[in-house]
């Protein structure tokens, strides 16, 4: 994975004033143009912009109204946004792990080249394909407290019917499953390549040496995977801090109940509906921070857990 | 057991009992086939319940089981979903919105990505190191991020043509920024773009071809499998896309189908059959575009994912 590793570019560059090459970097500008305009005023200087408006209060009809620090220091008292903190930092803890674990042994299953694995892959990767919002409506009806699916399936069991995305409790687990379901494609073919990108010898050389297969999964496969497992990782990680569509869908009519409250419907709601823009900006831009923190903290691990052939 | 007794018993293992290991291997591979065909089908239970409640009179959806099937093919249901707005807009305008943006933004990505991964692949150049990890950070942020910067950009700049005197309520702040650049794309070219020969590119210009024509001629047409999986990509999270479209459009007769289908679930509670219908229409083109090129979703995923 080569996001921060810049020695994977070709090597330096000869710093001659005229000639060939210099004239040659002068077409590398224009071809970067749009990217360097996008990166201005679309991405990178809208973070930095971000932080700007949220030393405001500003409801976009008057003028912005200068206030420091005080959009954060009344995140921090928001009951409302630790709320969006603790359950996005629950979905994150409990789907990251368990979307990758269920895609390994999917992978590992399907890794047989057994036939027809094309349209068993196209089934599992059906879902990736939907709108988040196709798949909320199919989960809301799922979920239905009256008449819905699961509800069937438990009282066969003998379970009383529960109210799963109205529930407080169950509401969180409920969104996880579906996003969960929905994720599971993606994984798999990542973890099918980094599996079939693993030479035969090993293994041979494993069995050889009479390494049985619980053996041969934790020496061979497993150590030759991390850097597919890192990188649906940290796919998993920055998609879990940014779940908002099936909130969207599946916590709506009215307000979501706090249980399945997240970071980004906040920002949404204070942003878009209350139009609290620097409240907003301020939420956004610990967002930034966390997830930024932890992608550090998750790449300088890499040394000690990923091994690249 | 002790390692070299392990060796010898797995050596002489296929002399010893050949037909009972075969057996054995069999139907362990059976069972995995089951497991993995019942997966399969589970995933796919929620399109199954899509197709045929679509299919249902509303009575027979709350009436009777969830997967039984539909008594006769209802299909006036995606007639009613098609036609269940006001102000002559039907759910067809829903797709020729979602369309129009998602092919205007995947052109937009294609060109630019391509553009920029050329130059940081091929053309050598001060700071191209620094720059392009400047690029590749704004990949990890979330994009909600820059959100309200962006919003607010759109309702600054003036524009004379739309109602508002700014971009919010026009369609423009959903494609037009995927003509400046995109990281996911330039990162996925540039490293197609690594793997091409410089061979190929010094023989151009050694012949008198500038950077453009060497990039048109020599590089663009050499990486048609990496473009197609970026058009792939881009149309996917473009098409599916419900944030955007929620915040900058206002008038019913620019909703894409992601803000259509929302809009309805609002207005019309309970009407499974015509929601499931929508649903359905505008999972149609993914599916198709999936089937037919499978292999480029595939590929593009190993690509960026295996060994960066």
């Amino acid at each position: 994975m080569t996001v921060f590793r810049r020695r994977a570019a070709p090597g330096p560059v000869p710093r001659r004033r005229g000639g060939p090459v210099a004239a040659e970097a002068r077409w590398a500008w224009l071809f970067l143009a749009p990217t360097l305009i996008g990166l201005a005023i679309l991405s990178a200087g809208p973070i930095l912009a971000t932080f700007g408006i949220s030393l405001t209060k500003w409801d976009l009809l008057r003028p912005p109204d200068w206030v420091g620090l005080e959009n954060y220091a009344a995140l921090v008292q928001d009951k409302r946004f630790l709320v969006a903190l603790r359950n996005t930092g629950f979905y994150t803890v409990v789907s990251v792990p368990l979307g990758m674990a269920l895609a390994l042994g999917l992978a590992l299953a399907l890794n047989h080249g057994i036939r027809g694995i094309a349209w068993i892959r196209t089934a599992y990767f059906l879902p990736v394909v939907t709108s988040a919002t196709a798949v909320g409506l199919v989960w809301a009806w799922i979920y239905a407290p009256s008449g819905g699916i699961l509800n069937q399936l438990i009282g066969l069991a003998g379970l009383p019917p529960q109210k799963w995305v109205s529930d407080p409790f169950w509401a969180m687990p409920a969104i996880i499953m579906m996003s969960v379901w929905q994720g599971l494609g993606t994984s798999v073919i990542i973890f099918l390549a980094g599996l079939q990108a693993i030479p035969q010898e090993y293994y041979d050389a494993a069995s050889v040496d009479g390494a049985g297969r619980w053996a041969r999964f934790r020496s061979v496969t497993l150590p030759l995977l991390t850097p597919s497992l890192f990188f649906t990782g940290i796919l998993a990680l920055i998609s879990a801090f940014q779940i908002f569509d099936q909130v969207y869908v599946l916590a709506r009519p009215g307000k979501p109940t706090e249980a399945t409250v997240t970071l980004v419907y906040f920002i949404y709601e204070n942003g878009f509906k209350n139009f609290k823009m620097g409240y907003a900006a301020a939420a956004s831009w610990v967002l930034f921070l966390i997830v930024a923190v932890l992608t550090l903290i998750y790449f300088r691990s890499q040394r000690r857990w990923v091994h690249y052939q | 057991m002790t390692a070299p007794s392990l060796a010898r018993a797995t050596a002489l293992a296929p002399f010893r009992r050949p037909r009972r290991r075969r057996l054995l291997r069999l139907t362990r591979r059976g069972l995995l086939y089951g497991v993995l065909v019942a997966g399969g089908l589970i995933m796919m239970v929620p399109f199954f319940w899509m197709v045929i409640t679509s299919l249902k009179t509303r009575a027979e959806v709350f009436g009777a089981a969830p997967l039984s099937l539909p008594s006769g093919p209802h299909f006036e249901n995606y007639a009613n979903m098609w036609n269940a707005f006001p102000n002559d807009v039907t759910f067809g305008t829903f797709f020729l919105n979602s369309l129009k943006i998602a092919i205007l933004c995947t052109a937009g990505q294609l060109v630019t990505s391509s553009m920029a991964a050329y130059a940081f692949a091929v053309i050598p150049f001060r700071g191209r190191g620094p720059l392009f990890a400047i690029l590749l950070a704004t990949l990890i942020i979330p994009f909600q991020v820059v959100l309200v910067p962006n919003f607010i950009l759109y309702r600054t700049l003036p524009n004379p043509f739309s109602e508002s005197g700014n971009f919010i309520g026009t369609q423009l702040p959903l494609w037009v920024g995927a003509w400046f650049g995109g990281a996911f794309g330039t990162f996925l070219l540039r490293q197609f773009f690594l793997a091409i020969p410089q061979e190929l590119a010094d023989a151009a210009r050694v012949d008198g071809a500038n950077p453009w024509q060497i990039f048109t001629r020599v590089y663009v047409p050499l990486a048609r499998p990496a473009l197609a999986t970026l058009a792939i990509f881009t149309f996917m999270w473009t098409w599916n896309d419900l944030l955007n479209p929620l915040i900058y459009l206002n008038d019913l007769d620019q909703y894409t189908t992601t803000v259509g289908l929302a809009f309805f679930q609002g207005q019309h509670v309970g009407k499974w059959p015509e929601m499931m219908a929508g649903a359905l229409l505008s999972l149609l083109p993914m599916v198709v575009l999936f089937v037919v090129a499978q292999k480029y979703f595939v590929r593009g995923i190993a690509l960026s994912g295996l060994k960066g």
